[in-house]
């Protein structure tokens, strides 16, 4: 905390550790990797799909890049899980992705602030309900696309284990996550970071670790105001 | 007097065309060649070359009204005609057969990219030349009757003419069942490719689904024509189709009809011969699928599309996307544009 107060005297804070920062851009290109050789399976009568996998060396080798990648996403989850683990049991940073009753308020809140019922929107602490949903939603994605992906990648293995019917069940599941992950990560996570008007055109934080006093003041008051161990006052405004 | 006239130009007009206005007459070739059935030469093989033409066979071919005996035997012209240091019979019918091309020139260039050709230039004699299918001076018109053309192959391809023969599509050929395919349906006249490397396993969906997606002609079986639909969906079709063109030398090909079905000898799934009969399924699957035990065939739908009755798991897994895709898209889309809409009503 006090490496935090320091940095705030400048006008900065440390939002991301150097791990955190390297965890988001391994899971960036990995992402990037598994939806360039991924979509093109799921839509290859198309053009463009069709180009993409000529380009890579033919459908044997994008299954190949496919799956590499694929490993490189489980061990960058059981690295994140482990990481997860440590900071709940060190207690000094805390479980602060987990899910309470007021980020449903939050979001109430936020709601009925966009709809003009509310003066202010809620104010946030460390991650906010938004940041909270992405996280959750790709972590459980991350937990379907590993299974049904290691269930595509030994079938004969899963039908010696558990019922056949589990093998087609694991390819829908498959394509329709990794679909919407895409979707998802496109309209949500670009807009987040991008779009927003607090942060357009760019948000640097994931990758410089810093984050403007200005800005925590706005987006994450309460952490802000704990940081610099004050009550928190006021509101955080949008 | 001109009932009679006319009654007597029916007559004519009716009639079969005397065997002697054909073109070949004009040639006084079969003077010899046409009395006597004996007529033949010593090769130095020690086979004998038959001289003789049938001349009413050879009027009754498709060249019949149309071809003089010089234009294909066009170093004939002149009588003593030399006669060519043939050693075999063989020898004859190499040096004939691009006679065919002066006329014939598509189908002729089409087998330069057949295996027949490909195996002729690799110096096997035997691989089939035109006459070889066609006749020389019998030619009738390829596959009439359709049984024709398989008992034309069956010639030098007789056990593969044998399986086929005891499958689904060979036992209806020989009751006659036009709708079902002959040799040259699935692997062409002229440019028969060389179906060993695998390239033509990959195109079998385009082969098969020919008939398989016809819905007149399914219906006439109870078939369905959604094979290649549900096969193109699936992971076999994906694979399949993106390895098109590959010649399958180091690839692990994906599976095509085929590949499951069996090539020569297909039959009807519920046969207990058919490789894909329930029975025989993981012995089919075990073919690509190493260690493939008794419930894996279950992996694949049988070209069944999802259902609650066939398969309730996949049904249920679609279903659950179908309804959780629109919801969150439309959900987090919704949102973006109120905080936008708060953003400038604010300002």
């Amino acid at each position: 905390m006090s490496e935090e107060a320091v940095q705030s005297e400048t006008g900065y804070l440390v939002r991301f550790s150097a791990a955190q920062r390297v965890e988001h851009f391994v899971t960036m290109v990995d992402f990037v990797g598994l939806v360039a050789t991924g979509l093109p399976q799921k839509f290859y009568t198309t053009s463009w799909a069709q180009w993409i996998i000529g380009t890579l060396g033919g459908i044997d080798s994008v299954r190949w890049i496919h799956r590499f990648f694929g490993v490189v996403l489980i061990v960058a989850v059981l690295w994140h899980g482990a990481g997860a683990l440590k900071a709940i049991l060190s207690r000094k940073v805390g479980f602060t992705m987990a899910v309470n009753k007021r980020d449903f308020t939050d979001a109430v809140k936020t709601l009925r602030y966009y709809l003009g019922l509310e003066d202010h929107p809620a104010a946030f602490d460390r991650y906010d309900y938004k940041q909270k949903w992405e996280y959750w939603s790709l972590m459980i994605g991350n937990v379907i696309m590993i299974l049904s992906g290691l269930t595509l990648m030994y079938p004969a293995l899963v039908a010696r284990i558990g019922p056949g019917e589990i093998i087609p069940a694991a390819k829908v599941a498959h394509s329709n996550e990794g679909l919407m992950a895409f979707l998802v990560i496109t309209i949500w996570h670009v807009f987040n970071a991008h779009l927003h008007p607090d942060v357009f055109p760019f948000d640097a934080s994931i990758f410089t670790g810093k984050i403007s006093r200005e800005r925590m003041e706005h987006e994450h008051p309460l952490e802000l105001a704990s940081a610099e161990g004050r009550e928190p006052g006021g509101h955080g405004h949008h | 007097m001109t009932k009679r006239l006319m009654l007597a130009l029916v007559v004519a007009l009716l009639a079969p065309p005397a065997l002697a206005e054909i073109p070949a007459e004009q040639d006084s070739c079969l003077g010899c060649h046409g009395s006597d059935p004996s007529m033949s030469m010593d090769l130095p093989s020690g086979e004998k070359l038959p001289l003789y033409v049938d001349q009413a066979s050879f009027a009754k071919s498709v060249h019949g009204d149309m071809l003089r005996c010089t234009d294909c035997h066009t170093d004939k012209g002149d009588y003593p005609h030399e006669s060519k240091p043939f050693k075999a019979r063989r020898d004859v019918t190499v040096a004939y057969y691009e006679q065919c091309k002066k006329c014939h020139f598509s189908n002729y260039t089409k087998t330069l990219d057949g295996v027949h050709f490909q195996l002729a230039q690799q110096g096997n004699r035997q691989a089939a030349l035109c006459v070889d299918c066609h006749g020389s001076h019998a030619i009738g018109r390829p596959g009439e009757p359709r049984t024709r053309v398989s008992d034309t192959c069956s010639n030098c391809h007789k056990k593969v003419f044998e399986v086929y023969s005891g499958s689904v599509h060979g036992k209806a050929v020989t009751q006659g069942n036009p709708d079902v395919p002959v040799c040259t349906d699935c692997h062409r006249a002229h440019d028969v490719s060389d179906p060993r490397a695998g390239a033509l396993s990959l195109r079998t969906a385009e082969i098969c689904g020919r008939c398989h997606t016809d819905p007149k002609l399914m219906k006439r079986y109870g078939l369905s024509t959604n094979v290649v639909e549900t096969y193109l969906a699936d992971f076999h079709g994906m694979a399949a189709t993106l390895q098109k063109g590959k010649n399958g030398k180091g690839d692990r090909l994906a599976a095509g009809c085929t590949d499951c079905h069996g090539v020569h000898d297909i039959q009807r799934p519920n046969d207990p011969k058919s490789s894909v009969m329930q029975a025989n399924l993981v012995k089919t699957c075990g073919k690509c699928h190493v260690g493939a035990t008794a419930d894996f065939p279950k992996a694949w739908m049988s070209h069944y599309e999802p259902s609650l009755k066939k398969s309730p798991l996949v049904w249920s897994v679609q279903l659950f996307y179908y309804v959780l895709i629109p919801f969150i898209l439309i959900s987090l889309v919704l949102q973006i544009a109120l905080h936008l809409w708060r953003v400038v009503v604010n300002r």
